[in-house]
């Protein structure tokens, strides 16, 4: 790569007007799992990919949708470790903005509140931008909403988006198949489905992931034998 | 935000600089403000199903009630509840600090908050401050190891009891719990013996009154009856209606009714948060 001479540190831009280390992180992200959200007209879901490095790791034990507080929950792709960090922080940030308004954070808030610590991590010294891009999915008074946020602390609002391995093919499945008037229900096919179009080997509800919020504006991560039920109805 | 790799804990405790000055302003004549207290009579006890915590209303600034119906009994987690008397700031301000720490403990461990964890956040912080955070509080809840009640003092102490008073009324509705308490009481003698420990502080004592409040906490549930008894009801309707002085000549009397007050009812529960 042509901007390797600007590479070592992450506080410099490179000739081309690039932090090659930020582009370093998405490649990172692009690498990892692959997750995907859709907003439907009554709700949110995000799904992941939960393929583990043997048959031997307890599959129970690995969660990787995490709820940030009761109407928000999260998914990544990418660096896990990071990913714990990051839940740590926004769920700290969510309770002391509780704390300090007595509301429950709209979801822009700590949205915009998580990319501001992406984005320290990029500015200061000593340290690396964060490996991981991260889905938020949570309902309010705004409804429904889903957000993502890069390595770099940009974020966006998206009516359906794919991160990691396929992203290509599944933005491509999703532009194909996504309805603003969804319901949530339909919602949770099309994610399957969509994960299907890019999955090694056999789906089922022990590697794959689900999470789901719908007008109850209670956000749950769905149990391996309803992500099974699901799948019947698909096939 | 800091941008140090290491995460420093913020310089907290008190600033005692302006000791000096304030020492020097009394001596001089000049009074300190006094603050809002909450005289309080606050009750727990254990009974068969759980706990049940009780307390009165009134919150005083000196010798003024400042609110005749404040709320005393706090909540910690949806299993835990506190009730707290002294510094009626104090008693806010820790019990919501620490219910946000549990609920950040909640979402890291996946599990029901346990009676003990609030029970060790609370005195380590107010052992922290040396009895400055002026904070007596009574905690009980029902968790996996069964029902709990404590009671914590503002210098960082706690006891662990079947039943306990806390407050400027403590001696009164102790001596009723002394007399009437037994072990393995039904919901309906536990809420009123609670009340009559209650009632007892705010006939009695002068820094407690108005109504009686009431939390019963069992496996699984909890139920805050807010003014469960209203003892002190507000009677102030002059018998002989209202009128003017026999000299005034009448020349117009016309009504206007006050616009009807919108109710703005907000989804989900109050207490709850």
């Amino acid at each position: 790569m042509g901007d390797s001479q600007y590479s070592f540190s992450l506080t410099t831009f490179s000739p081309s007007g690039k932090l090659v280390q930020i582009e370093h992180a998405l490649t990172a992200v692009g690498s990892g799992q692959t997750s995907l959200g859709i907003k439907a007209a009554n709700g949110v879901v995000i799904a992941t990919e939960k393929k583990l490095p043997s048959i031997l790791v307890d599959e129970a034990s690995v969660q990787k949708i995490q709820l940030l507080t009761p109407n928000i929950g999260v998914v990544y792709s990418g660096m896990g470790p990071d990913f714990r960090v990051l839940v740590r922080k926004s769920r700290k940030q969510a309770e002391q903005y509780h704390r300090l308004y007595k509301e429950p954070i709209p979801v822009t808030q700590l949205v915009r509140e998580t990319a501001a610590v992406m984005q320290e991590f990029t500015q200061s010294g000593g340290v690396r931008p964060f490996g991981v891009s991260l889905l938020v999915a949570g309902f309010d008074d705004k409804g429904p909403q889903l957000y993502q946020v890069d390595p770099s602390g940009s974020y966006f609002s998206w009516k359906a988006s794919a991160m990691g391995k396929n992203v290509s093919n599944a933005k491509a499945f999703l532009e194909k198949r996504y309805t603003d008037d969804m319901e949530l229900d339909d919602a949770v096919h099309t994610a399957i489905l969509t994960l299907k179009e890019g999955f090694e080997g056999q789906i089922s509800g022990k590697n794959i992931e689900i999470g789901i919020i719908g007008s109850d504006k209670k956000f749950r991560v769905l149990a391996p034998e309803e992500i099974d039920d699901y799948l019947r109805e698909v096939e | 935000m800091s941008k140090s790799m290491v995460d420093v804990p913020p310089k907290g405790g008190f600033s005692f600089d302006l000791c000096k000055r304030n020492d020097m302003l009394s001596r001089n004549g000049v009074k300190p403000p006094s603050y809002r207290k909450t005289g309080t009579t606050i009750v727990g006890m254990i009974f068969q199903d759980g706990v049940i915590l009780g307390a009165d209303t009134r919150a005083t600034e000196g010798p003024i009630v400042c609110d005749k119906n404040c709320e005393k009994i706090h909540y910690m987690a949806p299993n835990i509840y506190c009730c707290g008397a002294g510094t009626a700031a104090d008693t806010e301000a820790v019990t919501e600090m620490v219910s946000s720490q549990l609920q950040l403990h909640r979402y890291h461990t996946g599990r029901e908050s346990r009676v003990v964890t609030a029970l060790t956040l609370l005195k380590k912080h107010l052992f922290n401050y040396q009895g400055h955070v002026s904070a007596a509080l009574v905690l009980g809840g029902v968790d996996v190891t069964g029902p709990h009640l404590h009671t914590i003092y503002p210098h960082g102490s706690t006891d662990t009891l079947p039943f306990a008073t806390m407050g400027s009324g403590s001696l009164a509705a102790m001596a009723v719990f002394e007399s009437e308490y037994k072990e393995g009481m039904t919901r309906e003698e536990g809420i009123k013996l609670v009340c009559d420990a209650i009632q007892s502080g705010i006939f009695n004592d002068l820094g407690s009154g108005s109504n009686v409040d009431v939390c019963v906490i069992t496996k699984g549930q909890k139920e805050y009856l807010r003014n469960h008894l209203l003892p002190n009801p507000y009677s102030y309707i002059n018998p002989k209606g209202y009128g003017f002085p026999k000299k005034i000549e009448v020349l117009l009397t016309k009504i206007t009714p006050l616009r009807e007050q919108v109710h703005v009812i907000e989804g989900g529960e109050a207490m709850e948060e």
